[in-house]
């Protein structure tokens, strides 16, 4: 027995109305998901990438304070190898003076040079020759100075002269001695 | 009065307002947050990396400072690290005197990274001015070397014997691995 000419549509829970709610909130969900997906993978990069940095940062301190270690070193090797060519140079100057101040007429056989001393043997003509032009520089330059004469066989005067200051020399004084 | 509504409206709000809820908290307890420490990380992440830029700048300077020093003081820094060859050095400096005896090489002082060591020399010159090219040449040499005193003259014939102290001074870091070659 039918009732209606018309053929009657088949029930369902998914109407055209859930559909479009159930489209609107899985793109909604999507997107949110995504998102949420998008920050903990740039989180995650982020941190691994700090680390790095961090990592590096560690690195290039304990290379920089090496280098600055190093240049330090170098530059203390730098004074230290200055100080003591200009020391060998200020020897050789005093040694040259110390030549130079002894005039023609006196012959010197031994010289001392000490850090605090310095000690002349040789032969003069006479005493006046030796006072006038060996003894007086000398005197200028340390501050005690002792002399002492011997005949020597030809008539001439063997002497032995020391000269003390009482500070080192300034023109001796090496860096050397500061380094001990 | 009576509201009629059906049974399938009432169930498509329902739906609505549960999707919509979780949408909500899912916003405000989840993504927010996460936002948040998102852009947080993105701040330190910034000046971290700033800091590392001027890190590797100044380490670039540092290390361009090191090579040029390195570069301009080469032979002291040798110098500094060449062990004292006694032999070598009668060999490179026998020029300059009649004879050349070196003692035996004793260390005399060590002050921080750098250790001394002194040498007796005995020579014989034929006039004062070897003593001073030998000076000058001293000062070029292999190794750091003052010439120290006690410092004697003595006339001896033709020649001049001299006897004078020389300190050699060398770099002590590596004390372990830089021996001495003794005469």
């Amino acid at each position: 027995m039918k009732y209606s000419y018309i053929k009657p549509r088949p029930k369902t829970a998914f109407t055209s109305e859930v559909k479009l709610l159930l489209t609107f909130f899985s793109i909604t969900i999507f997107m949110l998901f995504s998102t949420y997906a998008f920050l903990l993978f740039k989180d995650y990069t982020f941190a691994k990438d700090l680390k790095h940095i961090q990592h590096l940062k560690a690195q290039l301190k304990i290379e920089l304070s090496k280098m600055k270690d190093d240049i330090v070193f170098i530059e203390r090797e730098n004074v230290l190898a200055q100080s003591v060519q200009t020391k060998n140079l200020v020897l050789k100057d005093s040694i040259t003076n110390l030549f130079d101040l002894v005039p023609q007429r006196i012959t010197l056989s031994r010289a001392k040079l000490q850090k605090n001393a310095l000690i002349l043997y040789g032969i003069t003509p006479n005493k006046d020759v030796y006072n006038f032009m060996l003894q007086a520089p000398l005197r200028s330059i340390f501050h005690r100075t002792y002399s002492s004469f011997y005949p020597a066989g030809n008539g001439w005067l063997r002497f032995v002269s020391t000269n003390y200051t009482d500070e080192e020399l300034p023109m001796l004084e090496g860096e050397l001695e500061n380094e001990d | 009065m009576k509201i009629n509504i059906a049974r399938q409206n009432i169930y498509l709000i329902a739906i609505s307002l549960f999707l919509f809820i979780f949408v909500l908290l899912f916003s405000f307890l989840v993504l927010i947050p996460q936002g948040k420490d998102y852009r947080k990380n993105r701040v330190e992440l910034k000046v971290n990396s700033k800091e590392l830029r001027k890190y590797q700048n100044f380490y670039d300077e540092t290390e361009d400072t090191l090579k040029d020093l390195q570069k301009k003081h080469r032979h002291i820094i040798v110098a500094f690290d060449s062990k004292f060859n006694p032999a070598r050095f009668q060999k490179q400096y026998k020029s300059y005197f009649s004879s050349l005896e070196l003692s035996k090489l004793q260390k005399s002082a060590r002050k921080e990274e750098f250790t001394t060591y002194e040498v007796n020399t005995t020579s014989q010159i034929s006039s004062p001015k070897s003593f001073y090219n030998f000076l000058d040449a001293v000062n070029k040499s292999d190794w750091i070397i003052g010439v120290n005193f006690p410092i004697e003259f003595k006339r001896d014939g033709e020649l001049i014997k001299s006897t004078f102290t020389m300190q050699v001074i060398s770099n002590s870091k590596d004390e372990n691995k830089t021996k001495i070659v003794e005469l």
